[in-house]
């Protein structure tokens, strides 16, 4: 008796890109044709399909739907398809076999399998675990807040399930801004919310017309809801509120000159701690602001900032040796506002231009002795 | 026994005889006659993966010699896939829709299901970035991309002949250059969380490409100028425009659009910001290292996001305009030579709320689409959601100049016996729409 041709689903669960679909005991007759047909792609495509039958594909709607795009092999007792990208976990899809479609006397019936591969939920479910300014009270002039989940998040979720909320709770419309791509850090743990640009600044119409975003005075609360996808699809464990209220403006550049300095002791790992008379930009402070040595060679260690974004500490890896060192100051570094070095975010017209955007680096000797 | 590779087409690739003969191939996944669902396992097998050198696929360009750029954000790069001809396909000969009748005609309903199933996800994680037409074979390609997290799967989808084809990456000859993405230099501190810069858009110029694009912690915008073929060189420059609503404040923004095109000679940058400036910068002003002040020559209208920018010559009248498309408003039409002509606003002059400049002559454009390319002088294609079925993205033409399909009107024209002032009737059966 001939051997009837099987369907199967192979693959390695450790390996979630592993999974194929494979057809076996296809006579050597036959495998011998589609080897010599000048059309075997189409033949293949014909006989062996794979398709998305779910979640979410109303019943019959497959058929009207392309295949799961995949390459053919075809091997010596059967065909192997290899999805052109891996199956998705959780997704759920249909493999089919039209042994007439290549002619197959002894197999009238079609097969079909179907299946999914097991989608890995690993960890807890995620949460908003600090928001930054930390801060409670924050100028009216805000430009932007910095959101950091426990887990790794889904883009696309966040003009629907992050909003400002006035003091009775009611959504404010047009203050945050929608920008062209959902700005994530590339980890997916850490989204960047601006507040509307063209409310910040003074004279631009949405400022004229609509006002700042935030009124010095008032109370607001930063909302973001439960709804916020982490990448296995899961709400948020809770929602997060951060309720803070609103001080004046701050239109000036920061002014290195103000920050007052603590230096450690000679032979300490003591750290270096930098305090600022208003909170700097919380993702800035780690990558703008370092330590180097007299020959300008940078010094390893850690850095730590708190109080409210009020202070950056340095702790060197290793002792600090008697002498000579400074403090650098990138150009880009900002304020809570966007003011930076160069000048405030929102700052009269200079009569000329001329500044290179490569600016130098503010830099302090510091004497540890 | 042993399988023996026995065959390999064009389109099917060689599965190593070693990587067969490692296999397990154990049974598992039920055979079925119903519908009930197996959960596969097996054991171990090693497989050939597609490699595609995208981590992400964001804004396309053409430029020449068919070379097809990619941003590619989550892999902070541009790629050049110098495509073959046999990963062209002309598109000439398609039915686009009744031009006399200002009907245009779908070309695939329910794309972003019809992304879902080729590339086996659904609907819900699917994310369409860019649409571009090559415009010798008028074959539209589209970067999409499946799922929303780290773990996103890019992908080129071409068009052919209303089916949707992915691009084979990895067999199309590529090189790539990287954008200054993280800080590179005092390794041996600690940056949390990362910089990362999102690119807005990239467009090719006499053997350069120009890349826009927003950071997430630095506001101030970027603007890089890159060489092509890749040598390794890159030019920097920051942009600044002057908002003519400002009256005395200058402001910092991203470029969200951009297009390049000659003005009596010489290359500018034309660009449009959110909210929404359109603002003009000498092509000869971006040198590396330069901080530019860009003229602002209209103002489009605050509230807003530019969604597309093209140009387009009108076939009656045959006058060149600038479309730039936008999210929340009409589409804005402004004439070539309004751009060649137009002065830079006044800067330091009294306060003008807009709209402003080339904003006050704009013709407003009953254009909704989320995606748009100009096909041939006749057609554009645009990306959709039709307002009676908004559950789905359709891929479908419009005319040019109106982009106004008759079809999803309801006027009295569209009666029997109603006024015919545009001789729908006399051309009404010319296409099939079945």
């Amino acid at each position: 008796m001939t051997e009837q041709p099987t369907l199967t689903i192979n693959g390695d669960p450790r390996q979630p890109r592993s999974w194929f679909v494979g057809i076996h005991k296809l006579p050597p007759d036959v495998i011998g044709s589609l080897v010599a047909c000048p059309e075997s792609d189409r033949l293949l495509q014909a006989m062996l399909r794979v398709r998305v039958i779910g979640p979410g594909v109303p019943e019959g709607a497959a058929d009207d739907l392309p295949d799961v795009a995949g390459r053919y092999y075809i091997l010596e007792d059967g065909v192997r398809f290899i999805p052109r990208f891996p199956f998705e976990p959780g997704v759920r899809f249909r493999a089919t076999f039209e042994p007439r479609q290549i002619g197959l006397p002894q197999c009238r019936e079609s097969l079909a399998c179907e299946f999914s591969i097991p989608r890995e939920i690993r960890g807890p479910r995620a949460r908003v675990k600090q928001v930054f300014p930390t801060s409670d009270a924050l100028p009216e002039n805000l430009l932007r807040f910095y959101a950091c989940f426990s887990e790794p998040m889904q883009r696309g979720w966040a003009e629907k399930h992050i909003m400002l909320l006035d003091a009775a709770g009611r959504p404010v419309p047009d203050v945050l801004y929608r920008p062209p791509l959902e700005l994530w850090d590339r980890s997916m743990t850490c989204l960047t919310i601006l507040l509307d640009p063209g409310r910040l600044k003074r004279g631009v119409g949405p400022n004229r017309a609509l006002g700042p975003p935030l009124e010095e005075g008032r109370q607001y609360t930063l909302a973001i809801d439960s709804g916020m996808l982490d990448m296995s699809g899961r709400p948020l464990r809770t929602s997060f509120r951060k309720t803070f209220h609103v001080l004046a403006a701050v239109r000036e550049g920061i002014a290195v000159e103000q920050w007052s300095i603590r230096l450690p002791r000679p032979k300490s790992r003591e750290s270096l701690d930098l305090g600022f008379p208003r909170p700097m930009d919380w993702a800035l402070l780690w990558h703008t602001v370092s330590v180097a040595s007299e020959g300008g060679q940078p010094i390893e260690g850690h850095i730590s900032i708190d109080q409210c974004e009020r202070r950056w500490s340095f702790t060197p890896k290793s002792f600090w040796s008697p002498g000579s060192y400074c403090f650098c100051v990138e150009s880009s570094l900002e304020d809570v506002c966007g003011n930076s070095l160069l000048g405030p975010f929102d700052r009269p017209l200079r009569s000329t231009g001329g500044r290179g955007c490569k600016t130098a680096r503010w830099s302090r000797p510091l004497l540890i002795a | 026994m042993k399988d023996r590779f026995v065959s390999v087409a064009s389109r099917r690739e060689v599965l190593r005889f070693g990587a067969i003969s490692s296999l397990g191939l154990a049974l598992s996944g039920r055979v079925l006659s119903g519908s009930d669902t197996a959960v596969a396992k097996a054991v171990g097998a090693v497989l050939p993966q597609a490699s595609s050198p995208l981590h992400s696929a964001g804004a396309l360009t053409f430029g020449a010699d068919n070379v097809l750029f990619v941003a590619d954000i989550s892999g902070a790069a541009i790629h050049a896939f110098a495509l073959r001809a046999s990963d062209i396909t002309p598109q000439t000969g398609i039915e686009l829709g009744n031009f006399h009748n200002f009907e245009g005609r779908d070309l695939v309903l329910g794309l972003d299901y019809k992304l879902a199933a080729l590339l086996g996800t659904t609907v819900d994680n699917i994310v369409v970035n860019d649409m571009i037409v090559h415009q010798p074979s008028q074959q539209i390609f589209i970067s999409a991309e499946r799922g929303r997290g780290t773990d996103v799967v890019p992908a080129i989808v071409k068009l052919n002949h209303g089916n949707l084809e992915v691009l084979d990456l990895e067999s199309i000859p590529h090189s790539q250059v990287a954008l200054p993405n993280e800080p590179d230099k005092k390794a041996t501190l600690e940056f949390e969380p990362q910089q990362r810069y999102a690119i807005t858009d990239l467009k090719y110029y006499n053997g350069e490409i120009f890349v826009t694009g927003i950071s997430n912690q630095r506001f101030a915008s970027t603007l890089h100028r890159i060489p092509y073929p890749f040598n390794g060189r890159m030019g920097t420059s920051s942009v600044e425009i002057w908002h003519p609503v400002h009256g005395e404040f200058e402001t910092r923004a991203p470029i969200v659009r951009q297009l390049i095109r000659e003005v009596r000679g010489e290359p500018y940058l034309f660009a449009v910001y959110g909210c929404t400036p359109l603002v003009r910068f000498p092509i000869a002003s971006l040198k590396d290292g330069a901080h530019v002040r860009g003229d602002t020559i209209g103002e489009l209208g605050y509230g807003s996001n530019p969604l597309d920018m093209m140009t387009f010559t009108d076939p009656f009248e045959h006058k060149e305009y600038l479309l730039v498309t936008i999210d929340v408003r009409s589409a804005s039409r402004i004439g070539i030579s309004d751009l060649e002509s137009a002065q830079a606003e006044p800067t330091g002059g009294p306060i003008d709320f807009g709209p402003g400049g080339l904003g006050r002559t704009q013709r407003d454009l009953p254009i909704r689409a989320e995606h748009m390319a100009i096909l041939n002088p006749r057609w554009a294609v645009v990306i959709w959601r039709h307002p009676r079925t908004s559950y789905r993205l359709d891929l479908g033409t419009i005319m040019i100049p109106y982009f106004f399909d008759r079809r999803f009107g309801m006027s009295e024209m569209n009666w029997p016996n109603g006024p015919d002032p545009f001789e729908y009737r006399k051309h009404r059966n010319e296409i099939d729409h079945s």
